[in-house]
């Protein structure tokens, strides 16, 4: 080993305080960027997991300007002919004015939006259906589900309650039907339906005048890779359709984008943390420097070089810098495996989506090791700077 | 050689028109009281220190025009040092302190053989694995000599090398000096305050407010080159 290396090595090993605090300034600086990125993006791909999952699937086909006339069933059979394509459901949205009479006391009327689902094909292609905690999902054309939020704002209602929904069809006119309660969904993080209501889709049709239409086509993937795929060549399939196709980016994109730049920001303050723990080594090192002042004029005067000296202490930034990424990575490694495994989540809200990034793990090792080792630079370039007769006068 | 700090009023002439030569196998002792200016002569016949005019000369070599790194070179394969206080790094052990001018100049074809060699010369082959700063004072200053001495240079430049011993550690490296002055044939050039402890000698230098008198007494002295 060269023996500047090995001299660095050793004036380290015999200052394990100063060792200590350096490499863990690197490692915590390694560990707060990991813990960001678990729960940050974790809540990101958390909420585009549920997003996925509840409303848009894989791919969300509509109608440019209004709804789908071609057959839903015809559209759904299309689709799962692809091999890629695990299921299709159709879904019709709109939005009714709710009331109830509970315990003899009736709830003033306000809107909610209207989700009609295929219940038979609707359980494939999403997960809703397991959003339902109380009851169970909607299985006749007079069965409602009701967000918890609205079962809530309604006096509390339960399963077998009645409701009364005035909904405005095509011509125009109001038209009212009655519901029973059938199931309480309640979605962790808000993501489910947990403010609409959920009915039969075939009734909302009719409701609406609408029968034979659809308002989306929602396709779910056995290869999520294969969206845009399978997004290009359903476009190609119907060219003159008006259909339009969007992958779960382009689906989320308006509600994801706000929530992307925080995710930057906060990236760029644990980069920031990491900049800040580089500073820390400066001192710490500038110590050593102060405290091996003699032995670096001894050395001088023996023969060393100035390079010598700088070689010497850029060294033990190495030394700290790999030490301090190797136990950071490591740190934040079983901290993601930690999250993984038990579904972390904050005070009941949606589980975090933790994956393991490994192209942003090995970066950030490799940025910490490098601040680290530049943040030796300037305390090299000081121990340098020491003239022999100076340095050994030191007591 | 001159050597001046400071400028007009307030100059401090610490060496005065000094010049002298040395040869191999000679031990030279330069004495004088306290601020005398032996240190400051040693560090500019070191390469230590630049003399403000003069020149020095070593095996040929002017010193004068050499570079830093140049010069760090120079020290290394042509001077050895001993300090008062041996200055060995106190991370390495008693073996490492003496390989390292060898390991500075970067060759170790016979590094190890001469660095056991030279520890069972000075008496503390039983101690190389231990750390520097586990011996004692004594101790200390043979690996220092030791150490002056791995790389064969020609002069090896000693600065109150008793000065932190006792009396019996003294003696003992005033013996061990003198012995290998005899042996390995390198100039000896040692500044001490301490005449008495190191008997007779080849040369002694005198140095007096700063001039440089050859002899034990401060006499007009012819200046030889």
């Amino acid at each position: 080993m060269d023996y500047r290396a090995q001299l660095a090595m050793r004036m380290l090993m015999n200052k394990k305080g100063s060792l200590i605090g350096a490499v863990l300034a690197v490692s915590i600086g390694i560990l707060v960027i990991h813990v960001n990125f678990v729960i940050f993006q974790g809540l990101y791909d958390a909420i585009v997991r549920d997003m996925k999952a509840y409303r848009f699937g894989d791919v969300y086909v509509t109608n440019e300007d209004d709804y789908i006339d071609k057959s839903d069933i015809a559209l759904v059979n299309w689709f799962e002919r692809i091999p890629y394509v695990e299921a299709a459901t159709p879904r019709l949205d709109s939005s009714a004015g709710i009331n109830a009479t509970k315990f003899g006391k009736r709830h003033e009327e306000f809107r909610v939006p209207v989700v009609g689902v295929d219940p038979f094909r609707d359980i494939q292609a999403s997960t809703i259906h397991t959003t339902v905690g109380d009851g169970q999902f909607v299985f006749s054309r007079n069965s409602i589900v009701l967000g918890s939020t609205v079962a809530r704002d309604l006096g509390g209602l339960q399963v077998g309650d009645n409701v009364e929904l005035k909904f405005v069809d095509r011509s125009g006119q109001d038209q009212i039907k009655r519901f029973i309660v059938s199931g309480i969904t309640t979605s962790a993080g808000g993501q489910g339906f947990d403010f609409s209501v959920i009915v039969h889709i075939d009734t909302l049709r009719s409701i609406l005048d609408r029968t034979g239409e659809t308002g989306a086509i929602i396709v779910k993937l056995n290869d999520p890779s294969k969206a845009t795929e399978v997004k290009d060549l359903f476009l190609r399939s119907f060219p003159s359709d008006d259909f339009k196709a969007e992958t779960i980016e382009e689906s989320a994109e308006s509600a994801l984008r706000g929530f992307r730049s925080g995710i930057a920001l906060i990236n760029l303050i644990g980069y920031f943390g990491m900049t800040s723990s580089a500073f820390a080594i400066v001192t710490i090192q500038m110590m050593i420097v102060s405290s091996k002042t003699r032995e670096i004029g001894v050395m001088r005067a023996i023969g060393a070089k100035r390079k010598d000296i700088l070689l010497l202490f850029v060294f033990q930034g190495i030394i700290i810098g790999a030490i301090g990424a190797a136990a950071g990575t490591a740190l934040g490694l079983v901290y993601t495996a930690h999250a993984k495994e038990t579904r972390l989540e904050f005070e009941g809200s949606l589980a975090l989506e933790v994956t393991y990034n490994w192209t942003k793990i090995v970066q950030t090792a490799l940025t910490s090791f490098a601040l680290a080792m530049a943040a030796s630079i300037y305390p090299a370039y000081r121990a340098t700077k020491l003239q022999p007769i100076e340095a050994m006068r030191t007591v | 050689m001159n050597k001046i700090y400071g400028e007009s009023e307030t100059a401090v002439h610490a060496i005065r028109d000094a010049s002298f030569s040395v040869k191999k196998g000679e031990l030279l002792l330069i004495v004088g009281s306290s601020g005398s200016g032996k240190s400051t002569l040693l560090n500019m016949i070191g390469l230590l220190d630049r003399p403000t005019n003069g020149k020095v000369l070593i095996d040929g070599t002017d010193t004068t025009n050499l570079k830093d790194g140049d010069l760090s070179s120079f020290r290394n394969s042509k001077l050895g040092f001993v300090f008062q206080f041996s200055n060995l790094l106190s991370d390495l052990t008693v073996l490492e302190n003496v390989l390292l001018p060898r390991k500075i100049q970067q060759s170790y074809d016979t590094a190890m053989d001469d660095a056991t060699k030279l520890l069972r010369t000075v008496g503390l082959e039983k101690e190389i694995h231990k750390r520097a700063n586990k011996i004692s004072g004594g101790q200390a200053q043979r690996v220092a000599i030791a150490r002056a001495l791995i790389n064969k240079p020609s002069i090896v430049l000693a600065d109150e090398p008793t000065g932190n011993l006792d009396s019996i550690n003294a003696e003992t490296i005033v013996q061990l000096m003198k012995s290998m002055a005899e042996k390995l044939g390198q100039a000896f050039i040692i500044v001490t305050h301490e005449r008495d402890q190191f008997g007779k000698v080849d040369r002694v230098i005198t140095i007096k407010d700063g001039r440089a008198f050859e002899g034990e007494e401060p006499k007009r002295m012819e200046v030889t080159a």
